[in-house]
């Protein structure tokens, strides 16, 4: 099959999972099919009597013309945008919704089967704003299952799809089917995603479970620390800035490893009685008169998803360590 | 004097400075806010001020540096908007508006089945989600869904902001 080949050959810039898919359900459908590198097949129809010629295998690859398949330049049915956005998931479900009604009549059983698996997976993709290698890696994982269950169902989803001439969203097993129900369901997702991420961005939430009480503790901390800052702006106003106040000063204290500071009093802070693990001493120390001891917010926004994706960056926390500790060391002298 | 000598001579550089989000988010604040203290600084020396608008002034420069150091955000958009606005007056506090958007988006959760429950939970989620909006600049605008977002970043920054400030207060006390 050359479609297949060639899936194999650009296993680079393809998907991982979308191949092991297809393969897959060329082993489904063809258990003598063994080694995708066992050469060109010329006819495509001897795969399964013609069901699954080359548009299964060349659905949702990028292929080149090289291997002059037919099936790549005359129906450009799942070739294009699908697969290549998949692992970036820069993917606008929208642009894909329309594509597809495009070439929906012209499509074949399986290749609607195909069609739908990637769309929910891209839908989950998008509405779960798959930012982050986490979660492309559960979408991947959820496509898996929804492979297995293709392989099992095949012949009933099949007959359901011939009905209707649209891109149907697959739903999972036991689950409601219309589109109403699984907008929500995606919303809600998204709105539990986000929760979570907010649950380690704020001190003392793991214990906690329900959206009321989170987001009781996430409108205390962000009142605790607008009242914080507002009490240090007064500070500021009472302090009177020397005149030869430079800022590299602040950039320009010594590196200090992790020393243990003494607690300063302010009878100002609310004390608000959280109390949390001490992750770094570093800072940590000049929020305990606050009550809320920082967990180190660059381990925090690494694990984050979406919401924070630009504090991401992957850089190592070496750096941002000795960036911190370099600006705050003085607090520890 | 000498421990600046010797602060100076230990710099440490960090070598992507502008990659790292939240270096570039304190480095900004820093920025925007000290020459701005030094110019409040300067005109306080030259007349008398009394304290509450001296306070004032301060606050709001300093929540314009914060507003000005974070433009990927939607809540610093409105934060400036505010800001800008009201620069003679008193420093606004987020208005308490009720919001017909948020009411609209909860209403349509829940399923059919478990009305009643989600009907108590939706309601003590919604006065939460009221709450938050206050908090939140530009809250009132967003439903539920930008709020969550926009929160994140907006607690990541005003924790930056208030380490910023505490080593900005601690330097000039010690």
């Amino acid at each position: 099959m050359n479609g297949a080949i060639g899936g194999d050959l650009l296993l680079n810039c393809t998907d991982m999972s979308v191949l092991e898919r297809q393969r897959a359900h060329l082993k489904y459908f063809n258990p003598s099919f063994d080694s995708p590198l066992a050469g060109f097949f010329a006819d495509s129809s001897m795969i399964n009597g013609g069901e699954m010629d080359g548009y299964l295998a060349t659905a949702g690859l990028n292929l080149p013309m090289i291997y002059g398949e037919t099936t790549v330049e005359g129906d450009p049915r799942m070739s294009i945008s699908p697969e290549t956005t998949l692992g970036t998931g820069n993917f606008k479900k929208r642009k894909f919704d329309t594509e597809t009604k495009d070439r929906n009549e012209k499509k074949k059983k399986m290749n609607r089967e195909e069609v739908t698996e990637e769309e929910e997976e891209k839908s989950k993709i998008t509405e779960l704003n798959n930012g982050s290698p986490k979660s492309i890696k559960k979408m991947k994982n959820k496509a898996k299952k929804e492979e297995n269950n293709c392989s099992n169902d095949s012949s009933k989803v099949t007959k359901e799809l011939e009905k209707t001439d649209y891109i149907h969203v697959r739903a999972r097993r036991g689950q409601a089917t219309d589109s109403h129900s699984i907008a929500e369901r995606v919303r809600r997702e998204k709105i539990s995603e986000r929760m979570k991420f907010l649950q380690d961005l704020v001190p003392g939430c793991d214990k906690i479970t329900g959206k009321a009480g989170m987001l009781d503790e996430i409108i205390n901390y962000v009142q605790s620390l607008q009242r914080q800052i507002e009490f240090l702006s007064m500070k500021l106003a009472v302090v009177n800035p020397r005149p030869d106040f430079d800022m590299d000063d602040i950039f320009d204290k010594e590196v200090i490893v992790s020393t243990p500071m003494t607690v300063v009093p302010s009878p100002e802070m609310v004390h608000s009685g959280y109390s949390h693990e001490m992750v770094n001493s570093g800072y940590s120390n000049e929020m305990v008169n606050s009550g809320y001891h920082h967990v180190n917010p660059m381990q925090q926004a690494e694990t984050s998803s979406d919401p924070l994706s630009c504090f991401n960056n992957g850089q190592a926390p070496s750096m941002w360590d000795s960036y911190v500790q370099n600006l705050y060391g003085s607090l520890g002298v | 004097m000498e421990r600046q000598i010797i602060n100076k001579r230990k710099r440490v550089f960090s070598l992507q400075p502008n990659k790292n989000p939240k270096a570039l988010f304190a480095r900004r604040y820093v920025s925007h806010l000290v020459p701005a203290l030094k110019k409040i600084n300067m005109k306080k020396s030259s007349s008398k001020t009394n304290h509450p608008s001296f306070e004032k002034t301060v606050k709001h420069e300093v929540d314009m540096a914060f507003a000005l150091s974070a433009q990927e955000f939607a809540w610093s958009r409105f934060l400036l908007q505010k800001l800008l606005s009201s620069v003679h007056d008193d420093p606004v506090r987020t208005s308490s508006s009720p919001s017909e958007i948020l009411e609209r988006s909860s209403k349509k959760q829940g399923g059919g089945k478990h009305q009643d429950r989600d009907e108590e939970e939706g309601g003590e989620i919604k006065k939460r989600l009221k709450e938050l909006q206050k908090l939140l600049p530009g809250g009132e605008e967003m439903n539920m869904e930008e709020i969550l977002s926009e929160i994140g970043s907006y607690i990541v920054c005003l924790e930056l902001q208030m380490i910023v400030l505490k080593s900005i207060v601690q330097d000039n006390i010690s």
